[in-house]
């Protein structure tokens, strides 16, 4: 048991990964705070049920648990959560941002509420949770946030502006919230899933396809392929970076998608040119595309009937 | 002939600093911009000030360029539609779209209030939505256009204190990478830049402790003082000329006369297990993975950590 005397919150733990990481900080002895409005995919309606099953069966299990249905979305919705978690056990050891929804539109059809809505639940339901979060962890010298972003998110998927840029932006503010925390014995670190959950099923097949077609992502994921990448096998990486073990490991990204647990590059340098002094647009011209970007695909170049300016003739046949 | 010669430029933020820098270069190699400045404080107060804006045209003007002033903040969706629209009223459609706009209210995330948390976010990331929403719809009915954004290594790297601005700028990446992916087959691009260059904003950045746990790999504000905000321009007018047609979805760190490309958050050191991970096998495996890797913000050596402790102990016993 290596969470006794543990106290955690976990957010959108009413199904998939949120679940399944509950139901393992309980195994290991933490008393848990099971968040879940029990909305719809796109964080349409409420339930209460999605949380109290799981309180239910965490209790069932021998563990403690209490639920609760506020939305990360807001501000009061963040401390009241926090709020209850040292109302019914005394303090927060243990912050994990699982809560999500999805509003996949091109960039040139999303409304702003549709932006608005995706990033108030991803990237501002983090600073909602973390901020007094935080406040208590660097009172008390010590605590784990883990964050969610993703593989999807991080990499860039077409349809997906709102979402893509929440998740990056949660990348980030890890890697900030680090920083600021580390020197009070807090750390906060950043899973990227890649898990089928209800979540990525609401990604309708033909968008799927399409995305194929145009080689901008993976095929649709195999039956064999959802059976390996379920939520379950998201949960040891996230509950290791809340042991003791993890005290050293801080503002890092994880991928995390069935058995395989990477480490993220972090947005280094990759190649660079130099010169002394200011570029002529026409250097620039020719080193960026044959020097610096020799090695790099275009993620998604313009079609072959397209005229592109600037593109050399294409061979006649 | 200038590179730009006939396109349409709208930039954000034009009236001071790397947006100016920017504004003058293009109007010399032929572009007609649409001078973006509300010419508030670095903070983001203040009245509107035409003054920044109107300097700038008036520089362009009187060196025989084309240019027009527009004073709308880039944090109001209508806003950014009245940016656009300049640029399609006085000069007939927009080619380019520069969003260098910004500001900073650093602060501690367990001390930051959420108005400073919402105005830089309103800025920054919601500030590049509401510019590309609407430019995306014409450039894609003209099968033309080139979106170039502000990043920051602020968010790709992590500084302390900049919870807000650091998740923003680490948004805008990934905002970029999808934009990349929704626009390309219509022979738009969209990349980031990266910059370093001392500019009143970071102007305001406070002294750092030099005992804290400030990320090393952060540039310190006296090295950025060497930075010329001009030095940034080549690089942007080469993503928007027409040379730069196949160049999409990357990040470019840009000073002096250096320019990278960076890495994206990919997969980089990975472990790997048939079904799914026990947590005893994470505590032998995880430290494997991460060997060499930097904590940016260890624990003081004076503060209990346990599993620090534990570890010592191990090591002396």
């Amino acid at each position: 048991m290596r969470f006794e005397g543990r106290n955690a919150v976990v957010t959108g733990a009413g199904r998939g990964i949120g679940r399944a990481v509950a139901l393992m900080l309980a195994k290991e002895g933490a008393k848990v705070v099971v968040n879940d409005p029990g909305v719809s995919m796109d964080g349409a309606g409420h339930d209460d049920g999605p949380a109290d099953q799981v309180v239910d069966e965490i209790e069932k299990d021998g563990g403690a648990a209490v639920a609760n249905y506020d939305s990360v979305a807001t501000a009061d919705g963040g401390e009241k959560m926090i709020g209850q978690c040292v109302e019914s056990f005394g303090s927060v050891d243990i912050l994990i941002n699982v809560a999500g929804i999805l509003r996949d539109r091109m960039i040139f059809n999303m409304s702003e509420q549709e932006w608005d809505d995706v990033y108030n639940v991803h990237l501002k339901g983090h600073f909602n949770t973390i901020k007094p979060a935080s406040q208590l962890m660097r009172q008390q010298r010590g605590g784990r946030i883990v964050n969610f972003s993703s593989i999807s998110g991080l990499r860039g998927n077409s349809g997906q502006g709102n979402y893509g840029a929440a998740k990056a932006g949660i990348a980030g503010l890890t890697r900030v919230v680090a920083r600021d925390l580390g020197r009070y014995g807090v750390t906060c670190n950043a899973i990227a899933p890649g898990a089928a959950t209800r979540m990525t099923a609401a990604v309708p097949d033909a968008a799927r396809q399409v995305r194929a077609k145009r080689g901008m992502v993976a095929p649709p994921p195999s039956s064999q392929m959802m059976a390996e990448r379920t939520p379950e096998h998201v949960a040891p990486m996230t509950v290791w970076l809340c042991t003791d073990a993890a005290w050293n490991v801080n503002g890092k990204i994880f991928h995390v998608a069935g058995g395989d647990v990477s480490l993220a590059h972090e947005e280094n340098v990759l190649t660079q040119i130099e010169k002394d002094g200011r570029w002529e647009i026409s250097e620039l011209a020719q080193l960026v595309p044959n020097r610096l970007l020799a090695e790099i695909r275009n993620p998604a170049p313009p079609p072959k009937d397209l005229e592109i300016p600037g593109r050399p003739a294409q061979p006649a046949r | 002939m200038g590179v730009l010669e006939g396109k349409v430029a709208a930039i954000t933020g034009a009236g001071r600093g790397i947006g100016r820098g920017i504004a003058i270069l293009f109007a010399q190699e032929g572009a007609k911009v649409v001078v973006n400045d509300p010419g508030v404080n670095p903070d983001g107060s203040g009245t509107q000030d035409g003054g920044p804006a109107d300097q700038v045209v008036a520089e362009i003007t009187s060196a025989g360029g084309t240019a027009v002033a527009n004073y709308d903040s880039v944090a109001e969706s209508e806003g950014g539609e009245n940016i656009v629209k300049t640029a399609a009223d006085n000069y007939g459609r927009i080619d380019i779209l520069v969003n260098n706009a910004g500001i900073l209210r650093d602060r501690m995330i367990f001390n930051m209030s959420e108005d400073e948390w919402d105005v830089v976010m309103a800025v920054h990331l919601k500030g590049h939505f509401n510019t590309i929403k609407p430019a995306s719809q014409l450039m894609r009915q003209q099968r033309y256009g080139r979106i170039i954004n502000f990043s920051s290594e602020s968010g790709l790297w992590g500084n302390a204190g900049q919870a807000n601005y650091g998740a923003a700028k680490s948004a805008i990446a990934g905002l970029t990478r999808v934009v990349a992916r929704d626009l390309g087959r219509y022979g738009v691009t969209c990349n980031a830049i990266v910059p370093r260059a001392w500019t009143r904003l970071t102007a305001t950045i406070p002294q750092r402790d030099a005992g804290g746990p400030q990320a090393a790999d952060a540039p310190e504000p006296e090295g950025i003082q060497s930075y010329d905000p001009d030095m940034i321009a080549p690089m942007v007018a080469y993503l928007a000329s027409d040379e730069a047609w196949n160049v999409t979805g990357q990040d470019f760190l840009v000073y002096s006369g250096v320019v990278a490309v960076l890495n994206h958050p990919v997969a980089w050191r990975s472990i790997s297990t048939p079904g799914s991970w026990t947590l005893d096998e994470l505590d032998k495996m995880v430290p494997r993975m991460m060997e060499g890797v930097r904590n940016p913000a260890p624990p003081p050596e004076g503060l209990e950590v346990p599993g620090r402790d534990a570890a010592t102990a191990a090591a002396s016993g």
